[in-house]
């Protein structure tokens, strides 16, 4: 089993570093305010995850709260920085869901990566891991916050964990969709799993919400 | 009158009663075992409420946050029964005063002790003190498996009784509620070797450290844990409070 998660996270690190930036051309969506600024907003669905208040840094260093990300699809994972198995897997699994889109649907989505590891994923150590893995672009969130607020978020999303005494944790891997609201709409439980479900979730988001204009 | 005024004072009293107490810190050896190599555990000092919150602590809570109130907590936050048994909105039923509050989620748990300057135990802490507990009122093995077997036998009749706490040490850990602990999502394996959703309570029996009653018996309350959800609000889960020591 090992043997395994090592073989996949070591595709999903070569997959990481093989891809390079992601250079998906960003000039055309730069008017679509649900996407580059992320305004705050009263939480209005009652099965939202984003009624957690909590106050989050990002790795750009700006801080938020969940409610800012509202009005566009959000695919949301947890990982800490010193993972070496599973969390690149992860990440990357995000990437795939984001390349799986049909261009035209990308500028709509963000991914976020909320940290686990409270001490050592600082605002300043999640940009180094963004730089190291060319995660710099605003697709990207990594997010850091307070240990009872990871542990509610981690709740909300059904993320299982512990940390152990040599300071690294113990996690489930899963890789969820929200909808425009901080609604879980689709869930992918495992590593390198198929991202066929989550990109129809996300495509069915931006439709119904009409997020794409011509 | 005679009797209300008893009454009045007995309400009085429990919360003076129910007084946070200094848990000592020390080494301390879990019954299920988490990590191979790591059997003992040191805890550093507490605080830990002396008794499981009462009703009537936690309707001064809702007065003063009226967003955990049942009728505007948003639902992702409870599994609808929040405060079910309550007679309003803001008020608990009658009799409920001193008995310790149910029908609270994690969620809710988490907001009232973060309003009074606390925290949830984690589940380590929750357990050690537990054992102190046990130590403190001379309890045998066997005493304290057939009391945590009685109560998982019927715990909603003693999830109603009213508290009776002592002052200046922990009282109920094992004779009125199961409560809340910040990680009661516990883990049941280890690291990437398994997939931790699909854990069972097969799975998390090896990690047992004996198979004593007294270590069975406990086991029982980690297994109802690891059926609760965040948002679970039974009528035999309720919380006490802890809080970190300067």
């Amino acid at each position: 089993m090992n043997a395994m998660i090592k073989l996949l996270a070591g595709i999903g690190v070569a997959g990481l570093l093989a891809s390079g930036a992601l250079a998906q051309d960003h000039s055309h969506h730069h008017n679509h305010a649900n996407h580059t600024t992320l305004g705050a907003a009263e939480v209005r669905q009652d099965d939202s995850i984003y009624h957690l208040d909590a106050n989050w840094q990002a790795h750009t260093g700006q801080e938020l709260t969940l409610a800012q990300l509202q009005g566009q699809p959000v695919v949301i994972s947890m990982i800490y920085g010193s993972c070496t198995t599973a969390c690149p897997v992860l990440v990357n699994d995000a990437r795939r869901v984001y390349e799986a889109l049909p261009e035209a649907y990308q500028p709509y989505v963000k991914l976020v990566m909320v940290s686990f590891d409270e001490d050592r994923d600082t605002p300043a150590a999640l940009a180094e891991y963004a730089a190291k893995y060319n995660l710099g672009d605003d697709t990207w969130l990594f997010l850091h916050g307070e240990d009872s607020d990871i542990r509610a978020m981690a709740t909300m999303l059904g993320v299982r964990y512990r940390k152990r005494p040599d300071g690294d944790f113990d996690h489930s891997n899963l890789v969820t969709v929200l909808d425009t609201q901080g609604r879980i709409v689709q869930r992918t439980e495992g590593l390198n799993r198929p991202v066929d479900d989550a990109v129809k979730a996300l495509m069915k988001v931006i439709d119904d919400n009409h997020l794409m204009h011509h | 009158m005679k009797y209300l005024v008893g009454v009045l004072a007995i309400a009085v009293s429990a919360q003076v009663l129910a007084e946070p107490v200094l848990v000592e810190g020390g080494q301390y050896v879990p019954v299920v075992v988490l990590d191979k190599e790591l059997e003992q555990l040191t805890m550093p000092n507490f605080m830990l409420d002396a008794a499981p919150v009462t009703h009537a602590e936690y309707q001064t809570f809702v007065l003063a946050h009226p967003k955990w109130r049942r009728d505007t907590i948003p639902a992702i936050f409870h599994d609808g029964h929040y405060l079910k048994s309550w007679q309003t909105a803001d008020s608990h039923a009658v009799d409920d005063a001193d008995k310790a509050v149910t029908q609270v989620s994690w969620f809710a748990a988490r907001a009232y002790c973060k309003a009074q300057g606390g925290r949830l135990p984690s589940l380590e802490e929750w357990e050690y003190a537990s054992a102190q507990y046990r130590q403190q009122q001379g309890l045998t093995d066997h005493e304290y498996a057939r009391m945590l077997f009685s109560w998982h036998t019927n715990p909603t009749t003693y999830a109603q009784l009213p508290l009776d706490p002592v002052a200046g040490k922990l009282n109920h850990m094992h004779d009125r509620v199961n409560e809340w602990v910040e990680d009661f999502q516990l883990l049941l394996t280890n690291g990437d070797d398994n997939d931790v959703l699909s854990g069972s309570c097969g799975d998390s029996a090896r990690f047992m450290a004996d198979f004593g009653e007294a270590s069975y018996a406990t086991f029982f309350r980690y297994q109802s844990r690891s059926n609760y959800r965040a948002q679970s609000t039974t009528s035999t889960l309720g919380f006490r409070c802890a809080y970190d020591v300067e």
